[in-house]
Parts: C-alpha cells; structure tokens; sequence
C-alpha cells in the first residue's frame, strides 16, 4: 500500500520582499524503519459531541495492536468541517496534554507512534457539535475482543 | 496581518480499490511572531523549539536525516511523536506547553518553522 504525503506552505506577504514557499519532497508513509508500505487505512466523517464523555479516543489503543506494530509509525490527519465561528473548534492532544486546537476548516497531519496505552490521540468537541473527517494510515491493527 | 496557505496531498493507488487522491488546503491569518523556515542540528539532548510565550501558533517540523529518527516531546514530559528520516508534521499548537526536540541518536537536522495566528 504505497501511500505518499506532500506538504507545502506558502505566503505572499509574510516577510516583505520574501515569498514564502517551503515545498519538501513528497514522502511515501512506510512502517518504522523500513520500506515497507503500510497495511491499513482508516477513515471517515465523525460527529463529536460536547458532553459526557468530553474526551473521544481517534484510533487504536496501542494493546489493541498486534505484536511490535503499536510503537510504530501510524500517520493521522483530521480536518474540522464546522463552519462555525470561533467558539466552535476541537481541542487534540496525546493522553492528558492537550496540544492545539483546530478552528473551522483547520487540519493537521502528524505521524503517530503509540507507544503505550497513554498515547492515544485525544479530541474534544467545544462550544458544540464539530464536525471531523480523518484518515488513519497504520498496519497490523486487531479488533478488541466482544463483549 | 500575513496570509499563510498551507497544503496537504495525499495519493495511494492500491490503498483501497478507492483511489486516494486529495488535497486539503487552508487560509490562516498570522498576526503575531514567526520563527521563519530554521534549521538546527540536533543531540539526544532536549532543544526547546516552542517557548510557552507563545499563543495560538501553527507548527511546520520536518526531519531532514535520511536515516536517523527525531522526538518530538511536549515539556510537561508526556511523549507526542516521532519524526522518522524524511517524515514532517504540520499541526496547530496552542504554546500552552512548549515543544522539545531531540535525536533519537546522532546528530540529525531539524527543519521547523512556527507562525503564530
């Protein structure tokens, strides 16, 4: 599964007399430390919900990982769909640190190493429901036994 | 007040029968202080990279070592990410905890830039 990621980020008016324009290779998402592609993609539309609970887990716990693969590269992006003024946003973060915020239209992509059980990605709908959509590329996931 | 437009493509042929091919981008108004496209070597030793006198900030990393891998930690010791050789983030940060990095080993370079909103 060769998945390839580009980022760029641009400004006309940043610095004056300076364009901004950082534009790095393109990068093909592989397991840890080797080539090899990823197995798995996950993704979809989410509606978060303010209220009890307040804090929803996106992805995998690291012991519902077969074997080595939790504490390997996993690839996360999440945009927020609302389209509401600034009140409305989704607080991220891993375990307990929150660490930014995405406003109406904001996105992220991160790799994504669960190394334990405490390093779930974390979000938070404030102000009311926020919309999401994500994309979730990792490998060797296992379903958690049922009830 | 500066505009910065950051992109995002993602392709795969073969990761679902569904072909992956899009591209998200954003407007986002900086107003305050920027660290421009910087560069900085890197020791297994932690390099504060965003100071808590930070505000609301976007966050650009990009490991630029084809072999080594770089961490990347949030200052009140909870672990976040790693940056494999090659690999970048861009992610909102509110700079209520600063960010650290450090080298896996070696000595690999760190490409970053922050643009606070």
């Amino acid at each position: 599964m060769a998945t390839t990621a580009q980022i760029t980020i641009t400004s006309p008016d940043l610095m004056p007399g300076s364009a901004l324009n950082i534009a790095p290779p393109v990068v093909t998402l592989t397991k840890a430390g080797v080539n090899a592609d990823l197995d798995q993609k996950l993704s979809g539309v989410i509606k978060v919900t303010v209220g009890d609970p307040t804090e929803h887990r996106l992805g995998p716990l690291a012991t519902e990982m077969a074997g080595d693969a939790h504490d390997i590269a996993s690839y996360l992006y999440i945009k927020n769909t609302t389209t509401e003024d600034a009140t409305y946003y989704i607080d991220w973060g891993i375990h307990e640190t929150m660490i930014g915020r995405l406003y109406a239209g904001d996105w992220m992509f991160i790799p994504w190493n669960a190394s334990d059980d405490a390093a779930e990605i974390e979000i938070q709908a404030i102000g009311g429901t926020n919309i999401i959509e994500y994309c979730l590329f990792n490998s060797d996931v296992i379903l958690p036994t049922a009830a | 007040m500066a505009t910065l437009i950051p992109t995002l493509t993602l392709s795969s042929t073969d990761a679902t029968t569904d072909l992956l091919n899009f591209s998200i981008t954003d407007s986002l108004n900086i107003t305050q202080d920027v660290v421009g496209p910087s560069k900085v070597k890197l020791t297994t030793s932690d390099l504060e990279i965003g100071p808590t006198s930070y505000g609301k900030s976007y966050v650009y990393l990009k490991n630029t070592d084809d072999t080594i891998a770089i961490n990347i930690e949030i200052t009140d010791g909870n672990s976040a990410f790693q940056l494999a050789a090659g690999e970048f983030a861009f992610f909102p940060w509110t700079g209520t905890c600063g960010i650290v990095a450090f080298s896996a080993s070696g000595t690999p370079y760190l490409e970053y830039a922050i643009f606070e909103a």
